[in-house]
């Protein structure tokens, strides 16, 4: 199937179906009712054939591009129909097993990732190992009936609602940094998980900390080969920064046109619009390239990071704006309306800080893209 | 153009741009046959050749014969120095009124070598290009800020007999086409700033340590990177939806693009950088008024923030 129609078949099926996918509370809801449309959609997505396209065969996909996934969540995304960071999760989540787990593994498992039948998390950050994941400490330990894992990690998105970890562990030395490191493919109901959700400024808890002590992990769910996860680490963070950040793209274009659809007259000054509206649009034209990239085959890399900082740049500039135009509404209105811009414009906040804050987006930049040699 | 083949083109421009200016460098263009890449493939040859102009920073009348193509000139796009609008504007350069064209607008150094300026006029909504003898109007040589750049101020107020009709144009697709060549000129000037501060950040020891070494430091160049690509970015998307409000906007980006840029370099190359000893002032220059051409960053992004406000629509989609 090619691009075209692939895109017309999505936005009559939307059309037609726009009734069972439509959200059923107003605003931006609770986590739980974000989680709840995610799965409903997903699995309606899934049965309709349109969220298994752009994935391999082999992991319960349909095949084709990568393109056809970067449309369909821009077409949901929309829509308002999905909270694109949430939905946005498989884009790091699935590649990671597609590429290193075993085979049998990988098919058995992502198509409950796809249908919207189960929720993944991704475990790497922890309290000491912010984005020198190189000093990472969560421990595996060989025994013989598995791994066994003790330690802590943080920042782990929706580990509340995951079935599945892709955890990072420590398997060498501690001197051992980056060439010491296992990844495991963890189930989250394993005797000796805790899981702490953290109450957020923009008062959604999509993040935890979770502890393990001495949970057992089959020797089958290990990804990749053993002290080789950094492999699986530098190989998932470009992913970080490719679809997912179309499907942002697209929900801050929409949020601008709503924006300027209902901000007050003389609220919002010509110049600060324009300016968001260029940065919104280089930061789309940015990511454009980087999805027809992946198209042709390329391997992306250090490069994304421009598209993280742009990211970060143009949300803050699109919520920035918000806040110009409703700042009374986003100050005290408690309607869901203004509760969602609320909300919206405080996450904003955190675009230069998650996946790797703004600070270590140009040390990449830096060493591997403007190869200025070490720091310091 | 298939990539061999623009490919060459591309080196062909950078040892044309690298060698040679003004005159010279038209007859090296004309020889390499850059308007034939154009009328071909605009996109691609216009971004290579204005590119490669901002980044030699050199000057040619390339924009000249850009602009005589998109206006379908009947005379040699060759012969012709075109007007632009005054600086920071878009309004076109001549005004019809009462029998009578005003003329106010700049002229590149192609102006030394041509008998003819074709006027873009405005007559009430519609405009039109006329020739007018170069004799026939006032020329002021601009030192200003970049003398090297060999701007014309020319100006005079002629009767519309005296002006040779060359049929009516879409003056706001002129325009847009100009917005985007010096969008890309803009880009290239940024690139060579960053090579220079880059060259210098590894070079340059304090400490015994290159300042390359230095984070912050490091984030202006990687920060001005940033924004290089953003601006490069926006103009190749443009030539997917080249509408004048899309040309516009990329240009507008650019402009910011390249100040910003400049500021991160300048600061980087911090007391040489300031001397003419150091070749970054002349970029600095040609970026600054290269930005006031065609339309200024803050007047675009005004301009464009005023229209989305008041369609409720982004300019572009820039579809998958």
């Amino acid at each position: 199937m090619d691009l075209p129609q692939f895109k017309a078949d999505v936005d009559a099926w939307l059309d037609a179906n726009g009734r069972d996918l439509a959200c059923t509370f107003d605003g931006i809801g609770t986590l739980d009712q974000q989680m709840d449309q995610l799965r409903k959609v997903m699995q309606l997505a899934y049965d309709a054939g349109f969220m298994r396209m752009g994935w391999p065969e082999r992991v319960g996909g349909l095949g084709g591009s990568n393109l056809f996934r970067a449309y369909f969540g821009e077409a949901l995304t929309r829509r308002d129909l999905v909270e694109p960071g949430i939905y946005s999760m498989p884009e790091v989540l699935a590649p990671t097993m597609i590429d290193f787990a075993p085979p049998e593994l990988a098919a058995d498992m992502v198509p409950r990732l796809l249908r919207g039948e189960e929720i993944w998390c991704q475990g790497f950050s922890e309290p000491g190992t912010g984005s020198n994941l190189s000093s990472l400490a969560c421990r595996a330990t060989r025994t013989d009936d598995g791994w066994l894992v003790t330690g802590q990690k943080v920042w782990t998105s929706l580990a509340q609602y995951a079935a599945r970890c892709v955890l990072l562990t420590r398997t060498g030395t501690t001197e051992s940094a980056h060439r010491g490191i296992t990844a495991l493919f963890v189930d989250m109901d394993s005797a000796g998980i805790t899981v702490r959700p953290i109450e957020t400024m923009h008062g959604v808890p999509e993040f935890c900390e979770v502890f393990f002590d001495e949970v057992l992990v089959p020797f089958d769910r290990l990804l990749g080969d053993v002290d080789r996860g950094w492999a699986i680490a530098m190989d998932l963070l470009p992913y970080e920064r490719s679809t997912a950040l179309w499907h942002r793209a697209a929900f801050l274009q929409l949020r601008l046109e709503q924006l300027v659809a209902i901000a007050p007259p003389g609220a919002l000054d010509p110049a600060d619009i324009g300016e968001a509206v260029q940065l919104v649009m280089a930061f789309r034209a940015r990511s454009r390239g980087t999805q027809r990239r992946l198209a042709a085959g390329e391997t992306l890399g250090s490069e994304t990071s421009i598209d993280k900082v742009l990211l970060a740049t143009a949300e803050q500039a699109v919520f920035d704006l918000a806040l110009e135009g409703l700042g009374p509404s986003i100050a005290s209105g408690d309607d869901p309306e203004s509760a969602r811009w609320r909300a919206e414009f405080l996450y904003s906040r955190a675009a230069s800080i998650y996946g790797g804050s703004a600070e270590i987006q140009r040390n990449i930049i830096a060493r591997r893209v403007l190869d200025l040699g070490d720091e310091r | 153009m298939e990539s061999p083949d623009l490919a060459l083109f591309r080196r062909s421009v950078q040892q044309a741009t690298s060698t040679a200016r003004g005159a010279e460098l038209d007859t090296r263009l004309t020889d390499l046959g850059w308007l034939d890449a154009a009328v071909e493939d605009r996109s691609a040859a216009v971004s290579v050749m204005f590119e490669s102009q901002g980044a030699s920073n050199t000057h040619s009348s390339a924009l000249d014969q850009l602009l005589a193509l998109t206006m379908e000139l009947s005379l040699p796009v060759g012969q012709a120095a075109v007007l632009l609008p005054a600086l920071r504007d878009t309004a076109a350069p001549g005004r019809m009124e009462a029998g009578r064209i005003s003329v106010r607008g700049i002229g590149s150094d192609a102006v030394d070598r041509r008998e003819l300026a074709v006027v873009p006029v405005s007559d009430g909504p519609d405009h039109r290009a006329v020739a007018v003898p170069l004799m026939q109007l006032e020329q002021r040589r601009i030192s200003g800020l970049d003398a090297a750049l060999g701007l014309r101020e020319i100006s005079g107020d002629i009767p519309a007999g005296a002006a040779e009709d060359l049929g009516p144009i879409d003056w706001a697709e002129v325009v847009g086409v100009g917005q985007l060549a010096l969008g890309h000129e803009l880009v290239g000037a940024a690139r060579t700033m960053l090579d220079l501060a880059r060259t210098h950040a590894r070079n340059r020891l304090q400490s015994g340590r290159p300042i390359a070494s230095f984070q912050a430091v490091r984030h202006r160049l990687a920060e001005g990177l940033v924004a290089v690509e953003a601006a490069a970015a926006l103009l190749d998307a443009a030539w997917d939806e080249p509408t004048p409000e899309v040309a516009a906007m990329a240009k507008g980006m650019a402009g910011r693009s390249g100040r910003t840029m400049a500021r991160h370099a300048q600061q980087v190359l911090a007391g040489i950088g300031f001397t003419t000893e150091h070749s970054l002032h002349l970029m600095v220059r040609r970026t600054l008024v290269l930005d006031q051409m065609l339309g200024a960053s803050a007047v675009l992004t005004r301009v464009l923030g005023a229209q989305v406000l008041e369609y409720k629509v982004l300019p572009a989609t820039f579809s998958l």
